[in-house]
């Protein structure tokens, strides 16, 4: 039996990466691409909590990776709220979620 | 009052934290949220808080000026524990978000009543960005510019996505926001490897902070071979590159400054990309210096490929907006090509060339969006080169500053563009960067085949007929702007052909 | 700039030669500003361009006896711009400026006058720009700061894409587009290699005293001075229609408007030369001896390749663009041979040739305004009706082909002097330049204005009525250029000593030229060639 380490938490944040990073180019369905984006920020901060609590010492508590995992929860949130707002918003005009047919742009 | 708040906020402070030296953006802040409940609470039919808006800016820009000037030349101060560092320069450059901001909510003003749009939330998010904007000019530290960042990023996907009546500015803003966010996480995951490896006691130098840019520089010069170190500084630049639209990250572009209302693609061309290049210069002068082995040629050779790219695609390019997008991604070339000879150099002037050739980006970029919305039709997204043909005749005015503008862009004397773009070749040649400058020359010469082809177009290709008009196929025929709209641009087209000749305040 | 605290001017010349740049600039962005009548534009535009002519002539009569800081007259300094970047406004003419200088004030006042009395559509309009395009020829030759030597070199090919675009012939919008790449190309390698210059010198300075200083004590080693020299000659090659980098000039010129083409065939594009002689070669001497075989080969393309072309057009106006990329040929086989005597030559010829070839593309308009066309086949017997255009005419094609008594003669004759003596054969390749340009000059003023008429002629004649001789407005332009030509012709020291005596200082390296009085003065003394001690290459 082994404790579990600073690398298997490093290997599920790069599975939870990329994860997200292959669905956001890959996938066609705006909502899932949303989802795949929220994937990639919280691998960030899975890798984020684990290095602050791995490398943390009695002299240097490194409780800034901690903190910053707050900001970017609030960012995320606040990045998806806006996200499905557009996305409703041209579902009502458009009648789609997906991204091949978003063609009003064109060269 | 304001010394008084000044010292309510004094006394609220922890050690080491004075709130007094973000008061700006604090100031912006408050204001957003003092338009937001006008708003709510107005009548209808009573006038909104747009023009105080814009004065708002423009006088805290004048400000920002001033205070610069006050503040002696080469001295700097820290403020929240090392986090944000004040000097002339990030004074100056608060100043050049603010300008950004005013002229962007002017032109709003012009362009938002033809689209039928309310302008108060639109206010409001600019404020928001410029505050973003105006604290990256200022961060040292990862978690600070990872939160003004995004900042901006949201407000300025609410503003791509603006007019929400037209599928195309939505469509722009879902792909703004779907690539913005895919760098973003880039750049995270880029913040969390160099976190990682700078805080592990077991490697010489760690870091009681690794956040902050200054212990990060000491930790990477002593462990520059190490894989997170090399990793962390990849993803990191790869989150840069995306908002300055270097090559590969540029495939947004196009699209985006398409869709994007004319006064938010202004910002976006302008503001955005200029914090881009802020932090890209902070960070590889910064932090990641000790790098400079393996990142130069990687920067050079994505200056190469975003020069190449930029010139080739605007080429045959007949939609305005990309036109400028994509020629936007050229000067982004010309731009790296000034930060790898400071990399090079490891000297500050080159960087103020970097800076006075964003600022004459933004006087002549400004100029010739504030021409496209007085001319945009009822959907500006669809501006093409022929909406331009007989400009010169329809009304001199506009053909002037387009004129002037196009030249500054082109790098023609004796406008302020060539002095710019001469200050950054001569910083590569300083730097021995001479395949860098070759190209770059390379793309002055197919940059002006573009910019003399749109002026071609408002110069000699004659204005369609009155018929034609009625039949539908010209719009919005009759050229209407507001006085204040063209003081302001007269303004900025007499900044460029001044800047032309003096440039004696620049410390090179 | 002329009231700021501490004057830049050291005694009336140095204002007298601002004055000369300033003055058409002043009026050009007057006339920019708002439309005025038609009257008021037109003695403006008069004032413009006869300031500068009456200045500059003022000039050459106070040279000799004028001050001279570092080896030039009339010196001002007033600092705009970047002190710290080495770049101040320096104006001043030295023994090579000066004659370019009073060319440069002859043609732009010959030019001005024909476009005033013209009628031009948007005339305010193309008496702006063509005040600009003076003011910047007349700035380019009195800068000393090699910023501003490029700058004022833009200021004037601006406007020329401008006026091709919009008052130019049938084919004016590809020749615009293709003049403005081409152009651009050789400014922007020419602006390389003066940025390498800056930056190579390590001394960061645009101002070539303080360069020619430096690098004199201080020379750049071999390989950088290669290929700097390379760059600059292939940049400012592309800017003077060095073969194989011309095609740009017969269509730009052919459908350029009159006044333009005069001003850009005639004095911008010497800015090529000028900067070859005055700046590249001094400041590069060791660079300058790599790519001599390939100037000469190139510029024996030009006298004998483009020599054919241009007897093969059938066009006057294609005929005159391209017999002015075959007379750079003779400049540039001057510069290449890199003595006092070649390059002395070539800066005669470089004055010669601009008033010559202004004379011409003038009279090719007069031709075209009273018949339609430059069709040369479809002219014959003009001089019957038109005696005095096809005297003059015949004129300027006798100075163009470099027949004695025009100072054409004494450029061509010091060039072909060095050349021989410098490589036998090139020599005599390049003398061939001359019974080519004997051929098809002569053939063209015959077509046009002897032998019997053609039928296209006579149809006109029968349809128009006889064309009308040259007016007053149209002959006192070509008369100045014609006259200065011969002036010169006739009292060659006028310009050749101030010339020979800046060579010899720029170029010290050959002893020889010190015993030996250099051919041009010697020749106007006795008429006979000095062949003999002349340095051999």
């Amino acid at each position: 039996m082994h404790a579990i380490a600073l690398n298997h938490y490093l290997i599920v944040a790069a599975l939870l990466f990329a994860t997200g990073f292959a669905g956001v180019l890959v996938r066609r369905n705006l909502i899932i691409v949303l989802m795949c984006l929220e994937l990639m920020l919280n691998a960030a901060n899975i890798a984020l909590v684990a290095f602050a609590r791995f490398n943390a010492t009695p002299e240097h508590p490194l409780m800034d990776g901690n903190a910053f995992v707050f900001f970017v929860i609030t960012v995320a949130a606040a990045e998806v709220a806006v996200g499905l707002a557009i996305v409703v918003a041209l579902y009502r005009r458009r009648s789609t979620v997906m991204t091949d047919d978003l063609t009003a742009l064109k060269k | 009052m304001l010394t008084q708040a000044a010292e309510t906020f004094r006394s609220l402070a922890p050690n080491g934290v004075d709130w007094s030296s973000i008061a700006p953006e604090i100031a912006l802040g408050v204001w957003a949220l003092y338009v937001l409940l006008r708003e709510a609470f107005r009548k209808p039919g009573s006038r909104g808080a747009a023009t105080f808006t814009t004065i708002f800016l423009l006088l805290f820009s004048l400000l920002c000026v001033r205070n610069a000037f006050a503040i002696p030349a080469g001295a700097s101060a820290s403020f929240f524990g090392g986090m944000i560092e004040q000097s002339r320069t990030t004074e100056l450059l608060r100043a050049f978000f603010l300008f950004s901001g005013f002229l962007t909510t002017l032109l709003g003003g012009t362009l938002l009543k033809k689209q039928g749009v309310p302008q108060a939330e639109f206010d409001v998010l600019i404020l928001l960005a410029t505050a973003g904007l105006m604290l990256l000019a200022q961060v040292r530290d990862f978690i600070l510019l990872f939160v003004a960042l995004e900042t901006m990023s949201i407000s300025m996907y609410v503003l791509v996505a603006y007019i929400r009546h037209s599928a195309s500015s939505l469509e722009a803003g879902i792909k703004y926001l779907t690539q913005s966010g895919l760098s973003s996480a880039l750049l995270l995951a880029g913040i969390a490897l160099l976190f990682g490896a700078a805080g592990n006691t077991a490697l010489p130098g760690a870091c009681a902070d690794p956040f902050s840019f200054r212990e990060l520089r000491v930790f990477i010069f002593l462990n520059q071979g190490n894989a997170f170190v090399l990793g962390g500084a990849a993803l990191v630049l790869c989150g840069l590159f995306f908002k300055i639209a270097a090559v590969p990250f540029q495939i947004w572009v196009g699209d985006v400054y398409q869709g994007a209302p004319t006064p938010v693609t202004a910002y976006l061309g302008v503001a955005s990309k200029a914090a881009g290049f802020v932090l890209l210069v902070n960070v590889v002068t910064g932090p990641l210096l000790p790098l400079r082995g393996v990142l130069l040629p990687l920067l050079s050779a994505v200056a190469i490929l975003t020069i190449l790219f930029g010139n080739l695609a605007a080429l045959g390019q007949q939609n305005v907006k990309r036109l400028m997008g994509l020629s936007g991604i050229a000067h982004a070339g010309y731009l790296l090509m000034g930060v790898c000879a400071a990399m090079a150099l490891n000297v500050d002037w080159p960087i103020v060339a970097v800076y006075f050739y964003l600022f004459t980006y933004l006087l002549a970029s400004y100029a010739i969006f504030g021409v496209m919305s007085v001319l945009s039709g009822e959907d500006d997204s669809a501006q093409t080169l022929n909406d331009y043909a007989g400009l010169m005749k329809r009304d001199s005015f506009l053909g002037g500053i387009l004129a002037v503008s196009l030249g500054s862009l082109a790098g023609i004397p004796p406008m302020a563009g060539f002095v710019a773009k001469l200050f950054l070749f001569i910083a590569a040649f300083t730097a021995h960067l001479y395949w860098l400058a070759a190209v770059g020359l390379f793309g002055v010469v197919v940059s002006i085949y573009y910019y003399f082809n749109w002026m071609r177009v408002a110069v000699f290709v004659p204005c369609k007929t009155e018929d034609e008009v009625e039949a539908g196929t010209l719009k919005a025929a009759p050229i209407a702007s507001g006085f204040w709209l063209r003081t302001v641009l007269t303004t900025l087209a007499l900044i460029t052909v001044c800047l032309g000749f003096w440039q004696g305040f620049l410390a090179l | 700039m002329d009231t700021s605290c501490t004057c830049p001017f050291t005694h009336v010349g140095s204002a007298v030669l601002f004055a000369s740049v300033a003055v058409p600039l002043i009026c050009a962005a007057l006339l920019y500003l708002g439309s005025v009548p038609k009257m008021v534009a037109k003695v403006m535009a008069a004032i413009g361009f006869t300031v500068p002519l009456v200045l500059a002539l003022y000039l050459c009569t106070q040279f000799a006896d004028a001050v001279k800081i570092s080896g030039y007259a009339f010196y001002s300094d007033a600092s705009l711009g970047l002190p710290a970047a080495g770049i101040s406004l320096k104006l001043g003419l030295n023994g090579i400026a000066l004659p370019l200088f009073a060319m440069a004030a002859i043609v732009s006042f010959a030019a001005g006058i024909y476009a005033i009395a013209g009628n031009q559509d948007r005339q305010q309009l193309y008496l702006a720009l063509l005040l600009t395009m003076a003011g910047g020829v007349l700035g380019l030759f009195a800068s000393i700061d090699i910023f501003f030597f490029y700058f004022f070199h833009e200021l004037a090919l601006i406007p020329t894409f401008i006026m091709i675009g919009i008052w130019g012939g049938t084919a004016r919008r590809v020749a615009a587009i293709e003049m403005t790449i081409y152009l651009t190309l050789g400014a922007m390698l020419v602006l390389a290699g003066l940025v390498a210059l800056y930056v190579g010198s390590g001394i960061a300075t645009f101002d070539f005293i303080t360069l020619r200083d430096y690098l004199a004590a201080n020379p750049l080693s071999l390989v950088t001075q290669k290929w700097v020299y390379g760059l600059l000659l292939i940049g400012f090659g592309v800017l003077v229609s060095l073969f194989p980098f011309h095609t740009w000039a017969p269509r730009g010129y052919a459908n350029a408007p009159a006044s333009a083409a005069m001003l850009h065939a005639g004095v911008l594009k010497k800015f090529g030369l000028y900067g070859l002689i005055q700046i590249a070669a001094p400041l590069l001497p060791d660079g300058v001896g790599q790519w001599t075989n390939l100037l000469v080969v190139l510029a024996l393309g030009n006298i004998l390749v483009i020599g054919f072309i241009t007897m093969a057009q059938k066009d006057l106006r294609y005929m005159l663009g391209y017999s002015s990329v075959m007379h750079m040929g003779y400049a540039f086989l001057g510069i290449a041979t890199m003595g006092v005597l070649g390059l002395s030559g070539a800066v005669i010829m470089m004055f010669a040739h601009g008033l010559t070839i202004a004379a011409l593309f003038l009279m090719a308009d007069c031709v075209e305004k009273r018949a339609g066309t430059t069709e040369m086949a479809s002219f014959g017997g003009m001089a019957h009706e038109t005696p005095v255009l096809a005297a003059l005419f015949s004129a300027a094609i006798f100075a163009s082909v470099g027949l004695p008594g025009f100072a054409n003669f004494w450029g061509e004759l010091s060039i072909f002097t060095a050349v021989f003596n410098m490589n036998h054969l090139v020599g005599a390749l390049a003398v061939l330049g001359i019974i080519i340009s004997a051929i098809y000059g002569l053939r063209a003023s015959a077509a046009l204005f002897f032998g019997s008429r053609s039928a296209a002629y006579e149809k006109r004649i029968a349809a128009n009525g006889k064309p009308a001789d040259l007016t007053f407005a149209e002959k006192l332009p070509i008369l100045v250029l014609l006259g200065a030509l011969m002036f010169v012709g006739f009292w060659p020291r006028s310009i050749s000593d101030s010339i020979n005596a800046e060579m010899s200082a720029k170029y010290p390296a050959a002893p020889v030229q010190q015993v030996v009085p250099s051919a041009a003065a010697s020749l106007s003394q006795d008429g006979d060639v000095a062949l003999s001690g002349e340095r051999k290459f």
